[in-house]
């Protein structure tokens, strides 16, 4: 009794029924034991106080039966037990710990006397039934919630709690799963308090010889559940996997002896197969799942749920566990699941995978699990192909499935990830062979004038020329450039007093396109976020780190496919890593050599189908084979690149001759188009034939000779350096015929091409694809690495005749555009409704709040119908190209900030 | 030595002087109607009213109307960057607020014939830039020099710079060039004969020329600035209560790449293994393993 003498703190329990003093509590504690001991003594088959001995041979499975094994006990008895218990609990709730947190009396009391054991031992001995256990299992948790001292340290209340756990376990009852999760999950947040009581948790189950760490594996079943009493158990769950990260222990027997992570990666795929196989799209708009679409879907929902719960776990737990996790979700979802899902038999059913796995990279935020998602999407292969080109030669398909497969693109670019760029786009630009070999110096060169930035501009269609718009779209006039115009006497008179006659502000007043400003502002943004988030990259991507040379491409891919393996690939072998394989591929247009045998039937359908989407007669045909689609959907190929190809095998037999042997249409296509673009852009660069096949000399080289300074400011050629003297039109490889990758054809991989032949049907496309086509461009324009920037941006640069380049793409488009115009005569009065039309749109999206655009669908344009996709092409077109010129623009300045170390 | 003082901008911390405020400075370029963007090139047509109509001549001629000046405005922040990026020893150039064609400098002699000389100084960059001549460089007092007008205080700029070839030149080698000067005298063609003679015949007497041409420069630091701009360099005495605190933020400040984008907290992804071209191919592995 010292220690309740001594505990005269009262001030601080004002909750103390009717102001009892603890003595009297004690007091009446015990009078109610003593009558409850009574009863429970009367009932005892033993007699014997040594309820320890006994509780140890109890068999609670055949408690949990219910039978009673000494007789019923009488209805009356057993209402006492209850009364008394009840209080004797609100007793033990509102005590206080004693000082220096020994033991309160009551508590002291129900230890000694091992009360908490003899009443589950008492509740076992009668009927066990479901209500018996949410009795109990509410009286421990009123107790662990409420309890002002703690309670689990003490092993003679711990045991009886463990034994009431396990007693529920596999309890199919709603209502006590409810009430036993809510208990875990009081009892996780305690552990989380209080880590030291966690020895404690794994010595109580030892002793029971039953399973290690009760509380989590009684939580496991309900990992998937739905509701509220899934969300408890996940967080419960997280909180152990929070404690896991320090406590070796935990994570060790999380990891080698629960199944918890194989119940989670299976679980999603349980979940996956619930999910709809065919969505529902609203309209031909749609190309991605928002969240308003996926809350109307309870599965896709439920699955979200348990996805960002694995996305939890990962980011919180054990590495042991993470690593765990993250190798069931590959092997057990990603590979047998999604991979199969991703090659399903009908369109609808792949393009709705596709949004599927769209919207789990969204979802996903934790590197690691990030990391699970793209090695399944760029390493595995399905059936010999791998995933990722798989996904990037259904960009091509003219269906709903090529704009939910550009969405999916959209999403990976933005994720700024060095192994995706890599394998999309650099790996394919670092060997440099896109470009005539004396102009790999350029890479890395500043465009300090915004030359490209111009000549992209001056792409801009006449039709859609900034001063024939009418005032509403064009906002030219809003600033005003003028004179001085803050304070014009003061920056006159400085003029005056500047006896010299320098001025700097001549101009008179000048109308400049304000939408500009706004595209160079983005630009600015969207760069310096880019650059930011490439800091954690491992090269540069600049043309010498890594270095082309170096550059061995296919080391991860498995050695050398057969060529059978090749002509399994269906029509992909251009796209296949590796370019010394892609030279030695069978060109389309005659059949290979030594063929083992023809390429399949479906195959061969689908060639004829793509030539004839290439020449403009496709009709959408019902017979489009539901097994075309299988795993390759290449619905198109570009005619241009079988020519490609033809060209590019009489090149290399020629050697260096090739120039003037070269297919002829081809390369006067290249120069016709050069000249075009070159009358149109008033510039001065390339001129005639002769200097077409010579790589351009940049200015500054051909003014080298006119060196004639005393002082020595050549050195201050800070961004020129010498240039090499290297005049091979091929570089040296061409020339020399040596061997390895000289036989490599120029390309800038199958994802680039795609886009880029996208973008030259611009104006057949629909605005919504023209949109996401348009954004990705924009994306990857925002990359600061200089292969990539250079490649996109440059315009100066000189290309392989092979290689397109976006600008050529452009100018492609720009003159598709013209003769439009040229030949429709209301063309320019379509433009500007549908310039209306787009401003309105525009407005009702900030309207509706942002990234929600399928909510609420624009009222359909009165003046022009939106099958104009030519139309609109055009007003997007010309947008994209100042969103282009003002990426170049921001390029020149902030890639070259210097930064302090 | 140098006498003690401060020089700033009007409108500006000390940040911009040693070329870190270039991100900020941009910005402000922007706002609309706020700042006066350069003049469009004197060889491109200016446009004064919009037309409503025209032929594609005029209209392909209008684009680069409405686009120039953000040419020129870029042409322009780019040489910017490259004098940071150069730091030139003793020089700091700030562009003015009203024209980006306007930069404003100033010089530090450290040693030799015009040591302790803090010569302000103000470029001048021409409109049609970078296709036309070479920019000028005035100093604010013609200092006592045989390639200094002494009256106009213009440098001779051209001698170095005969043609002005762009790609090839740029501002930063002006500003290098006009620091050259005052340590390796030439009197090749002088602007000033008088001094180019002496240096030649007297140089006891240039020497006191010089001396008395430092003393006076130095002793007109403190005057208003010579154009009334918000971006002016201003000297002040040096007061500790104004300039104590900037002084403490320029040795102690670092910029780090973190700072440098505040509020866009994108982080990119890479398992890439330096030196190694292959996707997940750093140690922790991947998954499938």
């Amino acid at each position: 009794m010292a220690s309740m003498v001594a505990s005269g703190n009262r001030d601080g329990q004002p909750l103390v029924p009717k102001g009892v003093d603890p003595e009297t509590c004690m007091i009446v504690f015990k009078n109610h034991w003593a009558q409850v001991v009574k009863i429970l003594e009367k009932h005892d088959p033993l007699r014997s106080s040594s309820t320890l001995t006994s509780l140890s041979v109890i068999n609670l499975t055949t408690g949990s039966s219910g039978s009673p094994r000494f007789g019923p006990i009488p209805g009356d008895e057993a209402n006492a037990v209850q009364n008394y218990v009840e209080h004797m609990l609100f007793l033990l709730m509102e005590e206080d710990s004693g000082q220096a947190g020994a033991m309160g009396p009551i508590l002291e009391f129900v230890v000694m006397e091992n009360v908490m054991e003899r009443l589950f031992v008492w509740s076992l001995r009668r009927e066990f039934t479901d209500d018996m256990k949410l009795e109990q299992l509410k009286m421990y948790e009123m107790l662990v919630g409420q309890a002002r001292q703690p309670l689990l340290h003490h092993k003679p209340i711990l045991r009886p709690l463990m034994m009431l756990l396990s007693s529920c376990s596999g309890t199919a009852a709603p209502q006590v799963e409810a009430e036993l999760v809510l208990l875990l999950n009081q009892l996780c947040c305690v552990l989380a308090k209080d880590p030291s009581i966690l020895e404690l948790f794994f010595h109580t189950s030892e002793d029971q010889g039953a399973t290690n760490f009760l509380i989590f594996s009684l939580l496991i079943p309900f990992i998937h559940r739905e509701g509220t009493v899934g969300q408890q158990a996940r967080d419960a769950l997280l909180l152990i996997m929070a404690l896991s990260a320090e406590n070796e222990r935990v994570a060790k027997h999380v990891a080698e002896n629960t199944y918890f992570c194989p119940v989670l990666a299976t679980g999603l795929s349980g979940l996956y197969s619930s999910l709809p196989t065919k969505l529902e799209v609203p309209n031909e708009e749609w190309h991605c799942l928002h969240k308003e679409d996926w809350l109307k879907m309870p599965s896709l929902v439920q699955f979200l749920n348990s996805l960002e719960f694995c996305n939890a776990v990962i980011q919180v737990a054990h590495p042991d566990i993470r690593d765990q996790l993250v190798g069931y979700i590959y092997n057990g979802f990603l590979v047998p699941v999604l991979a199969p899902a991703l090659h399903k038999l009908t369109l609808e059913e792949v393009m709705t995978t596709t949004a599927y796995l769209d919207l789990f990279l969204r979802s996903v935020t934790e590197p690691a699990l990030l990391q699970t998602f793209l090695s399944f999407i760029l390493l595995h292969r399905h059936e010999s192909v791998h995933i990722l080109d798989t996904l990037v030669s259904r960009i091509n398909t003219p269906f709903q499935l090529g704009t939910v497969s550009l969405a999916l693109f959209r999403t990976l670019i933005g994720l700024y990830c060095e192994d995706v760029m890599l394998q999309l786009v650099l790996r394919y630009l670092i060997p440099c062979n896109h470009m005539m070999l004396s102009q790999r110096r350029v890479v890395r060169e500043r465009d300090c004038y915004s030359v490209s930035a111009a000549k992209i501009l001056a792409l801009t269609p006449s039709c859609c020329s900034p001063d024939r718009s009418p005032p509403p779209l064009r906002q030219l006039d809003s600033i005003l450039f003028s004179k001085g115009a803050e304070t014009p006497n003061s920056t006159r008179a400085t003029e005056e007093d500047d006896g010299s006659g320098n001025s700097c502000t001549i101009g008179s007043e000048i109308y400049l396109d304000v939408s500009y400003l706004h595209y160079l502002y983005d630009a600015r943004l969207s760069i310096s976020g880019c650059i930011q988030a490439c800091q954690v990259w491992s090269a540069l991507y600049d043309g010498e780190d890594p270095p082309p040379e170096k550059y061995q491409p296919g080391v991860l891919e498995e050695p050398a496919l057969t060529r059978t393996q090749m002509l399994e690939l269906e029509w992909d072998d251009s796209y296949d890593a590796c370019p010394v394989q892609t030279a030695e591929a069978p060109v389309e247009s005659k059949p290979p050599q030594q063929p083992p045998a023809e390429p399949p039937k479906h195959i061969q359908e689908m060639r004829k189908t793509a030539i004839m989407l290439v020449k403009g007669t496709y009709i959408e045909e019902n017979e489009f084979q539901d097994d075309v689609m299988v795993y390759d959907l290449v619905a198109k190929k570009d005619a241009r690149d079988v020519e490609r190809q033809t060209d590019c095998k009489s090149n290399l037999q020629n050697n260096n001759t090739a120039a003037a042997e070269l297919g002829d249409d081809l390369l006067a296509q290249y120069e016709e188009l050069i000249r075009t673009l070159d009358s149109e852009a008033g510039g001065k660069q390339v001129k005639t034939d002769a200097e077409v096949k010579k790589p351009v000399a940049p200015a500054a080289e051909v003014e080298e000779e006119e060196e004639e300074e005393e002082m020595d400011f050549t050195s201050f050629s800070a961004e020129t350096p010498e240039p090499e003297k290297v005049q091979s039109p091929f570089g040296p490889k061409f020339c020399s015929g040596s061997v390895g990758r000289s036989h490599s054809v120029p390309f800038t991989g199958p994802f680039v091409s795609v886009l880029l032949s996208r973008m030259e049907n611009m104006l057949s496309n629909s605005l919504h694809v023209n949109l996401l086509l348009t954004g990705i461009l924009a994306q990857l324009a925002a990359y600061p690495q200089p292969l990539l920037r250079s490649f996109l941006l440059n315009t100066n640069l000189v290309f392989q005749p092979t290689v397109r380049s976006l600008y050529q793409v452009l100018a492609t488009v720009k003159h598709q555009i013209e003769e439009q115009a040229a030949s429709r005569k209301d063309f320019p009065e379509l433009i500007t409704a549908a310039q209306h039309w787009l401003l309105a749109r525009e407005t009702s999206f900030m309207a509706a709040g942002d990234n929600t655009p399928t909510s609420s669908p624009p009222p359909k344009p009165k003046a022009i119908s939106l099958d104009r996709t030519d139309v609109f092409a055009t007003v997007l077109f010309t947008e994209f190209l100042k969103e282009l010129a003002a990426i170049a623009q921001e390029h020149s300045i902030l890639s070259y900030i210097p930064m302090e170390e | 030595m140098l006498p003690f003082f401060f020089f700033s901008l009007q409108r500006s911390d000390n940040e911009e002087q040693s070329g870190h405020g270039e991100q900020r400075a941009s910005p402000a370029r922007l706002p609309f109607g706020k700042k006066q963007l350069p003049p469009i090139p004197k060889n491109a047509a200016p446009i004064t009213k919009p037309v409503t109509t025209g032929t594609p001549a005029q209209s392909a001629n209008g684009t680069h109307a409405s686009y120039g000046p953000f040419y020129l405005e870029y042409s322009l922040l780019a040489e910017f960057t490259l004098v940071i990026k150069q730091k030139l020893p003793g020089i700091y150039v700030q562009p003015s607020y009203k024209s980006a064609l306007m930069w404003f400098g100033v010089i530090f002699i450290r040693h030799g014939l015009y040591q302790d000389g803090v010569f302000k100084f103000t470029v001048y960059i021409p409109d049609n830039y970078p296709d036309g001549e070479c920019p000028k460089l005035v100093f604010d007092i013609p200092v006592f020099h045989p390639l200094v007008d002494p009256v106009s205080g213009e440098l001779d700029v051209r001698r170095a710079f005969t043609k002005w070839r762009r790609n090839h030149n740029h501002i930063w080698q002006v500003l290098m060039y006009a620091r050259t000067i005052f340590y390796k005298i030439n009197t090749v063609e002088p602007l000033n004969p008088e001094a180019a003679v002496l240096y030649d015949k007297d140089v006891h007497l240039f020497k006191s020329k010089v001396v008395d041409s430092v003393k006076l420069c130095n002793s007109h630091l403190f005057d208003q600035p010579k154009i009334d701009d918000p971006y002016a360099i201003s000297f002040s005495p040096w007061n500790p209560a104004v300039h104590e605190e900037a002084k403490e933020r320029m040795f102690t400040y670092k910029r780090r790449p973190e700072d440098h984008h505040k509020g866009t907290q994108v982080s990119g992804l890479s398992w890439v293994k330096p030196g190694s071209t292959q996707p997940f191919s750093k140690e922790d592995g991947s998954p499938q393993s």
